[in-house]
C-alpha cells in the first residue's frame, strides 16, 4: 500500500498492530512472572524511568511490548499518571536505609566499612556458551561472612561535614504537600531542587550516561570521585489519617554521591532512583555536580540535561518523524521553487556568468 | 452502618475521557488562561497519555478536556481524516468519551488537527485544536526556553524579524514554509503550528476558538474568536501564501485550495486537494448525491 495514500487507515493500523502482537504470541501471567523472575535488573531500570515502583506491572509492561524499553516506560507512565496521589511518604534517612551494597572510592575504608554486596564488577565477562550445550549456569552457593555486615550505615558525607570538608546546605523546612512534584507540574528553569532530583530519577539511563560520560571525558567542569554509592531498600513510611505512621512496604533504591575536589573544600553531586541502577545514578550525580555554573546551552547545563534525558518525550519526538509531513514539505517546496526561479531570472539578466559562491546553509525557522 | 462502598463510586479502570479529574481541572484553568492572553504560551503539567509524545498528546489533552457525550469529533492529519494517526486519535477519543465521530467539518463540534485548518469556514460553536510540535517561534534564534520566555515578556522579536530579512536578502524572498510566525492581538508572536502559509489568514478574526497545544513541550496557547492574527511581514513585501490558487485536484476536480503534490512516474506532478473530505464531498456532489459543502475561506483561490 502506498504510504501517501494509506486510505482505509483504520484497517491498516489494526492489522499492523496485530502483526506486531502476533510476533509476541500470547502474553499470560506465567510470562509476566518469568520476566519478573529472570530480569530483575531490567525491571529495576524500567521502574526507575517510569517512576513507578511496581515490579509486577513493570514486568507486565515489558512482556506486553516485547522488551521495547521506550514503549515499556510509556505504558507505565500513562498508567501511573491516572492514579491518585494518596499520601506523601516520610523522608528516607541515610542511616535508616537497609543497605545491600555501599562503596566509596574516596577512601580505602570508611566508617561502617566497604560492603560489596551483589555485583558483576569483578567478574570475568565470559559468555556462558555452555548453557546452550546443555550445561546450565548454576550459581555457586554464597559463603556467609562470619560477621554479617551491619544493615544500616551512616552516610560518609556526614563524616565529611563534621570534618568541615563539605559545606552543609541550609536546612529547608518544606511541608510535605508543598514539595514540588514533577508529575503534576511542568519543569521550568531555574528548576527547584526537588524537580532536578525527580527529573534525574526518572531520566533515561542511556541519556544520562551519554551526557554524564561527556562530562566525565572533559566536556564538564568537574571530574567526579565516587564518594558513596549505595544499593539499598527503603521503608516507605506513611502517615495514616488517624496519625499513626506505618510502613507501606519496601522499595529498592540506588543512590550516588560524587564529589569535585576544590580549593574551598569538596562539592557534592547527588542522584537517586527507584530500583538498582548504578550506571544511571553515577552519571546523573555527575551531571548534578557539573550543573552549577555551567554555561547556558552546554551539555551539562541543567535545562539542556533535563529536557534531553526525558525518555518519554525524547523517544516520542524521535519516532514522530515517521508521521507524514507532506503539508509542511509542500509549503517549503513552493518557496524553494519560487526562489530558484528568481535566481535563474536574475542570472539571465546579468549576462556574463557570475561565479556562484558557496553559501552557508540558510537559517530555517523550525516547525 | 454506612458501608464503604456507599461512600465511593464503583471502581473503574479509567475516568471518563481518560484524564482524571485533577488533570482536567488543571487543563481547564490553563485553557482559560490561554484564552485570556491570546497567543501567550501557558505552561501546563501535560500528563502522559496512552500515545507517544510528539504524536498529538497536547491536542489530545485539550480535546479530552473539552469532549462530552454530545460532542462530535473530527480528527485530521495533513488534512486527511483517514491518515493513520488521525484514525488512531479519533478512535481513542470516541472510545473513552462516547463522542460521535465525523469526517465532515460542518458536523464537528471539535476538530483536532495536525498541520492543516479545514477549507470550509468554521463557526462560533466549533473549536479547533491544533497539535503543536514546537510551541516556541523564537526557537531558531534562541533555543533556550528560559531566555525565550524573557524575550516574549519584553516583546523582543527583533531577531525573528532579522531572520526573515536575511532570507529576503539571500534568496530574494521569505523562505519560511509552514509555521509562519504571526503576531496575535498585537502583542505575542506565536507559531501557528506547522500549518501552511495558506492557512494562517484563516485564524485572523475567525469566528471559532483555536487552541494550540504542545504536549511534549508542555505549552498551550489560544486564539480566541475575533482576534487579530498578523503574519510577520514587511510593509513593502506582502504576505504570500503558496501558489496553489490555480491548481486543480485530479480526483475531485476542485480548484483553488491547498493541494498535495503527487509525483508521477513520467516526471510530472498530479495534485489532489489536501482537505481530503472536501474532495470526497465534491466527488459525491458530482455523482449526484445530496451533500452539503459549506462556505470556504478561499473562493476562486483567493482569501475572502
Amino acid at each position: 500500500m502506498a504510504y501517501v495514500a494509506t486510505r482505509g487507515g483504520e484497517r491498516a493500523i489494526a492489522q499492523s498492530e496485530r502483526l506486531y502482537r502476533a510476533g509476541l504470541g500470547t502474553i499470560d501471567a506465567a510470562r509476566v512472572a518469568e520476566v519478573k523472575r529472570a530480569l530483575p535488573w531490567l525491571v529495576d531500570r524500567v521502574m526507575g524511568e517510569a517512576s513507578l515502583y511496581e515490579p509486577e506491572l513493570a514486568a507486565l509492561a515489558l512482556a506486553q511490548t516485547g522488551g521495547d524499553l521506550y514503549e515499556t516506560v510509556l505504558l507505565l507512565r500513562a498508567w501511573r499518571t491516572t492514579q491518585p496521589r494518596l499520601a506523601i511518604a516520610e523522608p528516607v534517612r541515610q542511616e535508616r536505609l537497609f543497605t545491600h551494597r555501599r562503596i566509596s572510592a574516596a577512601f580505602k575504608d570508611i566508617p561502617g566499612g566497604q560492603i560489596l554486596g551483589p555485583t558483576l564488577d569483578y567478574s570475568h565477562r565470559i559468555l556462558a556458551t555452555g548453557v546452550l550445550e546443555g550445561r546450565p549456569l548454576v550459581p555457586e552457593p554464597v559463603e556467609l561472612a562470619a560477621q554479617p555486615a551491619p544493615a544500616h550505615q551512616p552516610s560518609l558525607s556526614a563524616w565529611q561535614k563534621a570534618q568541615g570538608l563539605v559545606a552543609d546546605p541550609p536546612r529547608e523546612e518544606v511541608a510535605p504537600e508543598a514539595i514540588p512534584d514533577l508529575t503534576r507540574e511542568a519543569l521550568l528553569f531555574p528548576a527547584p531542587r526537588a524537580h532536578v532530583l525527580q527529573s534525574l530519577a526518572r531520566a533515561d539511563t542511556g541519556g544520562v550516561l551519554a551526557l554524564g560520560y561527556s562530562a566525565m571525558r572533559g566536556y564538564g567542569n568537574a571530574h567526579p570521585t565516587v564518594n558513596e554509592l549505595r544499593l539499598a531498600e527503603a521503608d516507605v513510611r506513611v502517615k495514616h489519617p488517624r496519625g499513626t505512621v506505618f510502613s507501606a512496604g519496601c522499595v529498592k533504591v540506588s543512590q550516588a554521591e560524587v564529589v569535585a575536589k576544590e580549593a574551598g573544600g569538596i562539592r557534592l553531586g547527588f542522584a537517586a532512583t527507584l530500583g538498582w541502577n548504578e550506571v544511571k545514578v553515577i552519571s546523573a550525580a555527575t551531571l548534578d555536580l557539573n550543573a552549577s555554573g555551567a554555561a547556558k546551552g552546554s551539555a551539562v547545563e541543567e535545562e539542556f540535561v533535563l529536557y534531553h534525558t526525558e525518555p518519554v518525550e525524547a523517544s516520542g519526538f524521535c519516532i514522530h518523524f515517521k508521521l507524514p509531513h507532506y503539508v509542511t514539505f509542500q509549503s517549503s517546496l513552493d518557496a524553494i521553487r519560487d526562489a530558484k526561479a528568481k535566481t535563474a531570472a536574475a542570472a539571465k539578466a546579468a549576462a556574463p556568468a557570475t561565479k556562484t559562491k558557496a553559501r552557508a546553509p540558510e537559517k530555517e525557522l523550525t516547525e | 452502618m454506612t458501608a464503604l462502598s456507599d461512600l465511593t463510586r464503583p471502581w473503574a479502570a479509567m475516568s471518563y475521557g481518560f484524564l482524571d479529574a485533577s488533570a482536567k481541572r488543571e487543563m481547564r484553568r490553563k485553557m482559560l488562561k490561554a484564552i485570556a492572553v491570546p497567543g501567550c504560551q501557558m505552561v501546563y503539567a501535560s500528563r502522559e497519555v496512552p500515545m507517544a509524545r510528539g504524536w498529538g498528546t497536547g491536542g489530545l489533552q485539550v480535546t479530552l478536556t473539552l469532549v462530552n457525550p454530545s460532542s462530535t469529533v473530527k480528527v485530521i492529519d495533513q488534512g486527511a481524516d483517514d491518515s493513520v494517526n488521525a484514525v488512531s486519535i479519533r478512535k481513542f477519543l470516541s472510545r473513552v468519551s462516547g463522542a460521535k465521530e465525523t469526517w465532515d467539518t460542518l458536523e464537528a463540534t471539535i476538530i483536532q488537527s495536525r498541520h492543516r485548518i479545514p477549507e470550509e469556514l468554521m463557526r462560533e460553536d466549533q473549536v479547533l485544536v491544533l497539535q503543536v510540535p514546537n510551541p516556541e517561534p523564537l526557537r531558531p534564534v534562541e533555543p533556550n526556553m528560559s531566555i525565550a520566555r524573557e524575550m516574549h515578556a519584553d516583546a523582543d522579536y527583533g531577531r525573528l524579524w532579522l531572520i526573515l530579512y536575511e532570507q529576503m536578502v539571500r534568496s530574494g524572498r521569505i523562505m519560511q514554509g509552514a509555521s509562519y510566525p504571526a503576531l496575535v492581538n498585537g502583542r505575542h508572536v506565536m507559531t501557528p503550528s506547522p500549518i501552511p502559509r495558506w492557512d494562517v489568514p484563516k485564524l485572523h478574526m475567525a469566528r471559532h476558538l483555536t487552541f494550540l497545544s504542545a504536549g511534549r513541550e508542555k505549552r498551550i496557547f489560544a486564539v480566541p474568536p475575533f482576534t487579530s492574527v498578523q503574519p510577520l511581514v514587511f510593509s513593502d513585501v506582502p504576505y504570500r501564501v503558496e501558489d496553489h490558487a490555480e491548481l486543480t485536484c485530479h480526483r475531485s476536480g476542485v480548484t483553488g485550495y491547498f493541494m498535495n503534490e503527487i509525483p508521477q512516474e513520467d516526471g510530472s506532478s498530479a495534485y489532489e486537494v489536501s482537505d481530503s473530505n472536501l474532495g470526497i464531498k465534491a466527488i459525491r456532489t458530482r455523482d449526484g448525491e445530496p451533500v452539503k459543502i459549506g462556505e470556504t475561506w478561499y473562493r476562486k483561490g483567493a482569501m475572502q
